[in-house]
């Protein structure tokens, strides 16, 4: 029984320390861009672009056709961030995607000609 | 990556069909799903209820939700009042061969032991109790039951599977009243899921032997119509003796299962599948030169062997009805299982045919805060064995009733509540009653209460094969003209448990923690004593028997892809053998888990697990030196690690290389009396730890759209 409890308060303690450390951190903006994709399909590809070195969180909403980004401005800007996501084929209202990189999307993602109203 | 093409069932629609018309223009896809909690697919249901968007359009039609995220490979539930453990695919994935017992490696809630020595078989254990304590259900048919409780888990292949919801205490009343420790619910491949490939297949090899290759192909005849078929081959053809006591570590072996499943999605609300199933495996094992069949005496090899077929009918017919959140279902199944099996000069033939119905109504009343659901089941078992030369044959006819209120008082607080009335023929009848309690103080914290009994016969034989790989006696204390089953009482446990589940965000990813509780009373058990080291002994349980089980786990994803997961869980089983309440042997007190999951953009996967299993008590065991027996002693406690890595390609193709057991930890004389196995003391059956030394596998599945 001793041992469950120094177990369990050694996670409950190593939480609560990192949880304290996350807040100190003032180096973080969060900015939202139109980006131009589909479906749930096109969602992991999107958020795993933007997910460029210095971002801390990245959700695209597949209805607004909007994502979400949170990161540290010394390490990355919009512009790199969009320009990796347009590299997978999704422009932004900052970064056209170039046509070749549009044509290697999967059909359903292609969002200039289909939708995926099913 | 997982994807959840998910539609909104009577659970999770509240907001809409509060102010909806009920819309006979929803799509085939919605309707499907309405009978979910019914039908088929809770698995689904569940995670809907958690990540779903709830969407209408302007015309109030339902619309189907495509959910498509990160997510963990093991999701705890937030929404339900039962705690259910989410186990997916990817998780399944991480131990790469593997039928159902096999999957449960990477599962800190579940622990995976050999029953034996001789025969290779893994039972599992939940809560400290032992597998045939788990209600094990094919989407929510109880399948492994009876003579298959503890072989029946290899008879599903993990290829077979879509996922699993692991529920730990008493479950649900609409299920039956026999899961004492918890219910693993499993989900198969469905046909009709456009997101799933077309054809699947899978090659194995361990550098142990072991070749397996597995097929998965759906047909998506129309939007209506639907099929699949699902065979699997596996094969340990190389014999090993690590240990050099001269017995197979596992045995040669031959298995076979096939499957196809149909499903009907017809107009008005009409929904019908069904499937049918066939496993053949042959086991042969024991000493190095047995030969099939080869005659038992001293001065010849001691041998294992074991045929089994087993045939099996599933069907479900659910109707929707036009009133908002009320549907009919119907589930039926149909068992045929034999077993023939050898340990020595130990002969065990068993027959079962077994037969399920189960009735469901669900409607709502007033609004989908309250949820009726009530039915009628029978449930019919025959049961024909053949042990030593004595015959037990029994009959069990159990018709019953149940209903179950599920309220929702706001997304704070919910409860389930159930009762069910059984007639059983030999036992009369009695009455199980259910309770589940969930309560939601903030939006990341869940705590959930519950308690309940179960009730069920034992099969000693079958539950017990292990010690048959022993030439201990079999002695059953039954009463004196008893009609019972092998003269023995039902099981009786009453099992109330506790749990907490935080989730956080932590420096923008997620994380959960997650404490459970359960303590499990038997009011009547069958005791399996092994005190006396020359015999096993069934009796009605006179005195305490209780588990004790709590477990703490924290998941994060520690940086980016990288998920992180430990866990530690801790038993007090204590049963009373004779008049003495001791701890019951081979269960591990204590285990740790951390298990790390890594996944790069190119598709690469890495996946460890390393555990601590403590020591496990092991009753006074045959003394080969003296004739006397051994004092009894504490196993020692050991590591274990397993490791994958994997690459995909395009989605289509995935090559996987991995380990497991990678310390080589292994029991150096498995067997007390290795040398004279048709002496006194042999005994096969005392294992606490693996028995094979490390295994190194790879192969590949290939992915057809």
């Amino acid at each position: 029984m001793k041992q469950i409890i120094i177990i369990l308060s050694i996670i409950f303690s190593a939480v609560s320390v990192t949880a304290q450390d996350s807040k100190d951190t003032k180096d973080v903006v969060t900015k939202t861009y139109k980006v131009d994709g589909n479906c749930g399909m096109c969602k992991k590809r999107i958020e795993e672009a933007a997910f460029v070195k210095g971002v801390k969180k990245a959700d695209w909403d597949k209805d607004k056709h909007t994502l979400t980004v949170i990161y540290k401005p010394s390490k990355t800007n919009d512009e790199t961030i969009l320009k990796s996501v347009a590299k997978a084929g999704h422009s932004s209202e900052l970064v056209k995607a170039e046509d070749a990189d549009y044509n290697k999307l999967p059909e359903c993602c292609q969002y200039k000609t289909n939708t995926c109203e099913h | 990556m997982q994807t959840t093409t998910s539609c909104l069932n009577a659970a999770n629609i509240k907001p809409i069909l509060a102010n909806t018309k009920n819309d006979t223009s929803m799509g085939t896809i919605s309707k499907k799903l309405l009978l979910g909690s019914i039908m088929a697919m809770p698995y689904a249901d569940a995670i809907a209820q958690d990540s779903t968007v709830v969407k209408s359009d302007s015309t109030k039609k339902l619309k189907e939700v495509t959910v498509k995220f990160r997510r963990a490979s093991t999701q705890i539930s937030m929404l339900d009042p039962m705690k259910r453990e989410l186990i997916s695919q990817r998780e399944l994935l991480k131990a790469a061969c593997c039928n159902l017992s096999e999957s449960f490696e990477t599962t800190p809630s579940v622990d995976v032991a050999f029953t034996d020595a001789v025969s290779g078989y893994k039972q599992i254990q939940m809560l400290g109790l032992a597998g045939p304590y788990t209600l094990i259900t094919r989407e929510n048919i109880p399948d492994t039951r009876g003579l298959a409780a503890v072989t029946g888990l290899t008879f599903t292949p993990g290829t077979f599977i879509e996922g699993m919801q692991l529920s730990k205490g008493t479950g649900s009343v609409v299920n039956g009243y026999e899961s004492v420790a918890g219910q693993i619910n499993v989900e198969w491949r469905k046909p009709f899921e456009d997101k799933e490939e077309k054809l699947h297949l899978n090659l194995y090899q361990s550098s142990q032997g072991r070749t397996e290759g597995n097929i998965v192909y759906r047909n998506k005849l129309s939007d209506k119509l639907s099929t699949n078929i699902l065979l699997h081959g596996k094969s340990q053809w190389l014999k090993l003796d690590n240990n050099n006591d001269g017995f197979l570590d596992q045995p040669l072996d031959k298995q076979f299962v096939g499957a196809n499943r149909w499903f009907w999605f017809g107009p008005k609300g009409w929904e019908v599948q069904g499937g049918v199933k066939a496993a053949f495996v042959q086991n042969t094992g024991g000493q190095w030169n047995y030969e099939r069949n080869g005659e038992q005496i001293t001065g010849k090899p001691w041998g294992f062997q074991l045929n089994t077929e087993r045939v099996e009918g599933w069907a479900k017919i659910g109707k929707m009805f036009s009133k908002p959140g009320t549907s009919m279902g119907l589930q039926l199944a149909g068992v045929y299982h034999n077993q023939d099996a050898k340990y020595g000069s130990t002969n065990y033939l068993g027959t079962q045919r077994s037969f399920y119905a189960n009735l469901i109504y669900q409607t709502i009343l007033g609004n989908t805060n309250h949820i009726l659901k009530g039915g009628l089941s029978t449930l019919v078992d025959n049961y024909d064995e053949t042990f030593r030369l004595t015959n037990y044959k029994r009959n069990e006819i159990v018709p019953g009733a149940f209903a179950e209120y599920a309220y929702t008082h706001s997304t704070k607080f919910n409860l389930v509540a159930g009762i069910r009335g059984d007639y059983h023929n030999i036992f009369g009848v009695f009455a199980t009653p259910r309770l589940h309690v969930r309560y939601a103080p903030f939006k990341k914290t869940v705590l959930r209460a519950s308690v309940g009994r179960a009730q069920r016969t034992a099969n000693i034989f079958a539950e017990n094969m292990g010690y048959m790989a022993s030439n201990r006696s079999f002695m059953v204390q039954s009463a004196a003209g008893s009609a019972n089953p092998y003269g023995l009482n039902p099981e009786v446990a009453w099992n109330s448990g506790v749990n907490l589940t935080q989730k956080f965000v932590l420096d923008y990813r997620d994380g959960a923690v997650s404490v459970d509780y359960y303590y499990t009373h038997f009011q009547n058990q069958v005791v399996v004593d092994v005190e006396d080291a020359h015999s096993v002994q069934f009796y009605n349980l006179n005195g305490l028997s209780f588990a004790n089980s709590l477990q703490a786990q924290a998941d994060y994803e520690l940086i980016h892809n990288l998920d992180l997961r430990l866990a530690y869980r801790w038993y007090d089983v204590r049963t009373s053998y004779g008049n003495t309440l001791k701890e019951r042997p081979l269960v591990a007190a204590h285990r740790a888990f951390a298990n790390i999951g890594y996944e790069t953009r190119n598709k690469w996967k890495f996946d460890y697990t390393v555990q601590w299993i403590g020591s496990k008590r092991i009753p006074s065991l045959h003394s080969h030196h003296g004739g006397g027996v051994t004092s009894e002693s504490y196993s020692p406690s050991f590591w274990q690690m397993n490791a994958q890595i994997s690459k995909s390609w395009n989605d289509k193709l995935e090559v996987y290389l991995g380990g497991e057991n990678l310390t080589n930890y292994m029991m150096h004389d498995p067997i007390v009396g290795a040398g004279n196995p048709y002496n006194v003391g042999f005994d096969a059956s005392m294992i606490w730890g693996p028995i094979m030394g490390a295994n190194i596998y790879g192969g590949f599945r290939y992915k057809l759209r």
